[in-house]
């Protein structure tokens, strides 16, 4: 039979199951022939997984025994720097090609109690550094709505996989914006949650303080549905925290008060006038902030004060905690290993050998403004700036529910349009990062067809909210999308 | 930044470089830094502790948990150099 999968949601998929519409196994052997008709020309996925049926099947005695829950028997695409036992995890590096993880992330651990089919892994920039998805050491993801775009990055294949019907849902990172951007430029729906909320316990160590699993599907309703089976406190994270952590907290009568009345979102206008951002853009903003007030949600205009120096935070505080993470891949416990004239000179030949361009200027970076000398004048005055960030968008969160800016300042733009310029290419991140830097939850959604320019190119919109407060984003994403 | 900066960081982080891979960086690195560098002018009264929301640092016990001979040979099938029980390197210290 022929699955209309380009008009499923979880939803759907888990009904059409419970009741026998199709099995798990039908549903999955769909989605593989879907990704063997365009992943040639989109390269999101590194690899199908050969087992793929074998856990559709296993998912279908769950479900006829009527043991099956929301996410069981629905195909899912993993991003390669999240580890599944016994299969190639590589970051998109070739220093990791032939490394097969020894352990479940807790995360897959989760999916697989619930029963999900994993159907592969997707491309993503080399140990998620960048924003297009160039730096993966196995080609470019394109843009399935225009292949001559990127697909952004770095959890671009898994933004991809979802926007070409070649998934039903994903999960990517997100560092400074790696899930939220691609999304945004692939049309689908992308979740950075609170930081702690889902466990990194097997997601491939970036920027430790910033790092965050998330999910990525077509509609808000799919990603909270994913989110709420991965999250939880995890005893092999100790960064994790649960529900309760952030509701003791933030009890000001004003945030409790949200859900008897309409959502207040607040802009910060004084932040949006620069000429880096696209027409396009700027209008779908306004558009979309529109939308928000005829379904009755106050507007307000808000100052953010130390904003604009989060992009210079984020690129001091992330290659700092990047020089530490890398410094594991040393070709001596696993992965890639060239031979030098001893043993220290291993390090020096493999680390070269196997690195990307964009990994070594990182990792150079981060030794830059950790070193002796530099400590001080980078790390140290970006962490108490990164403080003074966090502190304004708390009290910005006295007055209002959530923040909205667009998700990138541009949509896909073309393949090589800023690979020779690394500044340009961090440009990108300028309101990702916030939610990073912060530890808040942010969601990036689709903005309608009508609010798009000429070229008809997928933008997002950004809403930040409150640590713990996903339920607000979810209320307002479902809002903003008709999903109600 | 100059080269000898930068062959001084390429050491600390392990990384061989070419001249080309020099001569590239030097010239990335200038970009960044004058990026970066504009954080020098933010005042800041300096509460620099690393901290994310509520996220505050915990320890455990250090205690040794065994671990099963799949997961082991697992883990030990990875390396590059395996000799037994052994990750295999080339021999570090000089007679």
């Amino acid at each position: 039979m022929k699955i209309d999968i380009k008009n499923l949601i979880i939803k759907k998929a888990h009904e059409a199951l419970k009741k026998g519409d199709f099995t798990s196994v039908e549903l999955t052997q769909a989605y593989i022939n879907e990704i063997a008709s365009k992943n040639k020309d989109v390269n999101a996925y590194l690899e199908v997984f050969a087992d793929a049926l074998e856990s559709a099947k296993k998912a279908d005695v769950l479900i006829k025994a009527g043991k099956g829950g929301l996410l069981t028997g629905i195909p899912c695409a993993i991003k390669d720097n999240i580890l599944i036992q016994g299969k190639i995890a590589s970051a998109s590096s070739k220093i990791l090609e032939k490394y097969h993880a020894v352990y479940d992330a807790t995360v897959i651990t989760k999916l697989k109690a619930e029963g999900v089919v994993f159907l592969g892994r997707t491309n993503m920039d080399e140990f998620a550094m960048g924003g297009s998805t160039e730096n993966s050491a196995y080609g470019v993801t394109k843009n399935p709505r225009d292949l001559t775009r990127v697909a952004g990055g770095s959890s671009g294949g898994s933004a991809a996989s979802v926007a070409m019907d070649g998934a039903l849902f994903s999960l990517g990172t997100d560092t400074g914006g790696s899930i939220r951007q691609p999304a945004s430029f692939c049309g689908v729906v992308g979740l950075k949650p609170t930081y702690g909320a889902v466990s990194r316990y097997g997601a491939i160590a970036m920027g430790s303080s910033l790092d965050q699993i998330g999910p990525i599907g077509k509609t808000v309703e799919d990603v909270e549905a994913v989110f709420n089976v991965i999250r939880g406190k995890d005893i092999k994270d100790s960064t994790t925290i649960d529900e309760k952590t952030y509701q003791v907290q933030s009890a000001s009568s004003f945030a409790k008060a949200s859900e008897d009345r309409k959502l207040v979102i607040g802009v910060p206008r004084h932040f949006l006038g620069g000429d880096g951002i696209n027409k396009d853009v700027l209008s779908a903003f306004e558009k979309s902030l529109e939308l928000f007030k005829q379904k009755g949600y106050e507007i307000k205009e808000i100052k953010l004060p130390n904003i604009s120096y989060a992009l210079m935070v984020y690129y001091i505080v992330m290659p700092a905690e990047v020089s530490a993470n890398m410094a594991r891949y040393d070709g001596v416990k696993y992965g890639m290993h060239v031979s030098g004239k001893n043993g220290v000179d291993d390090y020096f030949e493999t680390r070269r050998a196997g690195f990307g361009r964009e990994v070594i200027r990182r990792i150079l970076l981060g030794t830059y403004v950790l070193s002796s000398g530099y400590y001080d004048a980078y790390y140290n005055r970006a962490n108490a700036v990164r403080n003074m960030i966090t502190e304004d968008f708390l009290e910005a969160f006295k007055s209002v529910d959530l923040i909205a800016t667009p998700t990138a300042p541009s949509p896909a733009f073309k393949i090589g349009e800023k690979t020779n310029d690394p500044v340009a290419m961090y440009l990108e991140d300028i309101f990702t990062v916030t939610a990073n830097i912060t530890g808040m939850p942010a969601i990036s959604v689709p903005c309608p067809d009508s609010f798009l320019g000429k070229s008809g190119l997928p933008i997002g919109l950004q809403l930040t909210a409150r640590h713990g407060g996903e339920e607000t984003l979810f209320r307002a994403g479902k809002e903003f999308l008709g999903e109600d | 930044m100059k080269q000898e900066e930068l062959e001084h960081l390429a050491v600390l982080a392990r990384i061989k470089l070419t001249e080309e891979d020099k001569k590239s960086l030097v010239k990335e690195f200038d970009s960044i830094l004058s990026y970066i560098d504009q954080l020098k002018k933010v005042k800041v009264s300096m509460d620099a502790e690393g901290r994310v929301g509520a996220v505050k640092n915990v320890a455990r016990p250090d205690i040794a948990e065994p671990i099963s001979m799949e997961d082991r040979e697992g883990i030990l099938n990875e390396a590059p150099q395996r000799v037994g029980d052994f990750v295999a390197v080339k021999k570090i210290i000089e007679q």
